[in-house]
């Protein structure tokens, strides 16, 4: 009676442990769709190994179980036939119906944010606005051609405006040679075109003041032709971009998409290295002529030639995230000689958390833009740039793994006689 | 009377410890099993002309950097969905990424205009043996287990599945 009650008590134990062990892996959505998968691959070898025997013994020969090892170094001859068993045995090869690529294929995604700022700047409003909604269409056009475009709208105050923000057909030669025309976001500056208008897809809420929107430091958007593609160089992993275009319009924050104003093309070009050993790291450097020639135009109708040259410095894993700007703008008065050079840059580190599933990514930047008061362009008041040293710091939340919280505290000083700015800003931007 | 409580006392430490050590036994043979994990074959068409790749290779190709094989025939991934096995270990060994990294990873590839497409996902390494055998310049990861004659195997970093330094697994 004590024996069958110990045993008893047993049987107790170990069911509890195992119930226990079995209560911390209850299958969840994720554990079923991997059973599911586990049971058609075993499903698969299943009949794989069935039709091996079927046409062995089909064949005249016994049946042989083949040892992968031995599937790794197949005759060519061999590799042929099993092609053609293959072929034989599948007469609707799924897969290769999947996986085929048809043409077009468009494919959208949204990009979309919804901003509540408030500042202690005088005259300032408080309140909620809609950021941009974003739509980014890609679409292969045949194997080695593909359109990419991006339409924004803002909301204005009488109506939402619509721009297009991207427009490029690009053919594809190889990995060396790639070739397109189109609108573009100036590939001057890394931010620029990592990001775009995915607001989701940067950590901060805002851009750094050298390339915001609308922004006169550098030109965000370029319209004319571009050659991208790897420069041969092994583990270094060097990348070109070249582009020719119209350049700036007469209004110097806009490109000359209906024309160049001035019949003088406007040239880019970049380098970088994206080391294959340092996965996340890349920096590099570029370089941007243009001629400017200012609407409303200035008395005497002056033009400026422009140079920029900026570099940059990115380590784009999350623990940590480190991101470096610099440029600089050099102009050229071009009926008085006189020139003049200004600078900006930022720098921006932020830093996942490893706790909660990694959804708290804090964040810091610091931002400092020079325009000395002589500048013969950025000086006036129809193209002001303003300077500004600028730290921001906040904090994102990953909601899920497409939608995010952002808030964050900006400080910003202009110039000399203008007053210091504190803002706080919070937004979700999400990717649909 | 204090010797027959303390004989029963030290019975029932026995049993209890006899029941503890199976338990752990069956957890850790079941750990055990759930752990076998056979090598992460790369697999190409076999009119590829590619007998191999360092592994450094394989991460451009499947991050999206390199996009064509030489003779500029167009790669196309093929890939397994979250959840399986072959996906968990490229994951880990190709792209170092979590499931969300790479999810975002191929967001902000497609917005920045440099691919149009995430990599084709295949429910089963049959569909990836079919994918492989019908496109020319398609590449695949399957289960060592599920390799069959007359599937081209790549060598990574001179390495076949199931030789010592197979960097996948």
């Amino acid at each position: 009676m004590k024996t069958s009650r110990r045993i008893s008590t047993v049987f107790i134990l170990v069911a509890a442990t195992a119930v226990a062990r079995a209560q911390t892996t209850e299958p969840n959505q994720s554990d079923v769709v991997k059973a599911l998968l586990m049971r058609i691959d075993k499903l698969e070898q299943r009949v794989a190994e069935l039709e091996a025997s079927k046409t062995t013994a089909s064949a005249g020969a016994p049946a042989q179980h083949h040892e992968p090892q031995e599937a790794q170094i197949p005759s060519t001859e061999g590799r042929q036939s099993m092609a053609a068993q293959i072929h034989e045995h599948d007469e609707h090869p799924q897969g290769g119906a999947v996986a085929e690529n048809h043409f077009p294929s468009l494919q959208i995604r949204g990009f979309g944010d919804v901003d509540f700022a408030a500042t202690d700047e005088r005259g300032s409003h408080s309140g909620f606005n809609m950021g941009q909604v974003v739509l980014h269409l890609a679409s292969p056009l045949s194997k080695k051609v593909a359109y990419f475009g991006e339409v924004s709208f803002t909301a204005q105050p009488t109506a939402y405006a619509v721009d297009v923000e991207r427009s490029i057909i690009r053919y594809d030669h190889n990995d060396y040679f790639k070739l397109s025309f189109g609108r573009y976001h100036t590939p001057i500056n890394y931010w620029n075109t990592a990001f775009h208008h995915g607001l989701w897809l940067q950590t901060t809420i805002s851009r750094p003041e050298m390339i915001r929107f609308g922004g006169r430091f550098q030109p965000v958007h370029f319209f004319g032709m571009l050659a991208e593609g790897n420069i041969p160089s092994g583990s270094l992993g060097l990348g070109y971009e070249v582009g020719l275009g119209n350049g700036r319009a007469g209004v110097i924050s806009r490109a000359g998409d209906f024309g160049d104003v001035n019949n003088n093309r406007a040239w880019v070009a970049r380098l970088f290295a994206r080391p294959t050993g340092l996965q996340g790291f890349q920096f590099g450097g570029a370089i941007y002529r243009d001629k400017i020639s200012p609407t409303p135009a200035l008395p005497g109708d002056p033009t400026f030639g422009e140079w920029i040259s900026s570099a940059q410095l990115v380590w784009a894993k999350e623990t940590p995230e480190f991101i470096s700007e610099f440029a600089n703008v050099h102009h050229r008065n071009n009926l008085t000689g006189h020139i003049s050079d200004s600078q900006a840059f930022y720098a921006q580190l932020a830093y996942r958390l490893p706790w909660q599933q990694k959804k708290w990514k804090p964040y810091s930047r610091f931002e400092y833009t020079h325009i000395p008061v002589t500048e013969p362009l950025f000086s006036l008041a129809d193209f002001r740039v303003q300077d500004l040293v600028g730290p921001t710091v906040g904090v994102r939340y990953d909601i899920t793994d497409f939608a995010a919280f952002k808030l964050e505290y900006r400080h910003t000083k202009r110039g000399p006689k203008d007053p210091e700015v504190n803002g706080v800003f919070v937004q979700t931007s999400f990717t649909f | 009377m204090r010797k027959a409580a303390m004989r029963k006392a030290a019975k029932i430490g026995t049993w209890f410890t006899f029941a503890f050590v199976l338990s752990m036994v069956l957890v850790s043979r079941s750990s055990a099993q759930t752990n076998t994990t056979p090598d992460l074959a790369v697999i190409v068409n076999p009119k590829n002309a590619v007998d191999s790749l360092s592994l450094n290779d394989l991460v451009k190709i499947y991050r999206g950097e390199r996009q064509y094989w030489k003779g500029n025939l167009p790669i196309v991934l093929l890939f397994r969905p979250p959840g399986s096995y072959e996906r968990m270990i490229a994951l880990r060994v190709i792209f170092q990424m979590t499931e969300s990294q790479y999810k975002q990873y191929w967001v902000s590839k497609i917005m920045r205009a440099e691919a149009t497409a995430p990599p084709t996902e295949l429910f089963s390494g049959g569909m990836t043996k079919e994918g492989v055998m019908a496109i020319p310049g398609a590449i695949g990861c399957i289960s060592a287990t599920d390799l069959r004659p007359g599937m081209k195997v790549l060598h990574i970093d001179g390495h076949l599945p199931g030789e010592a330094n197979y960097p996948l697994h």
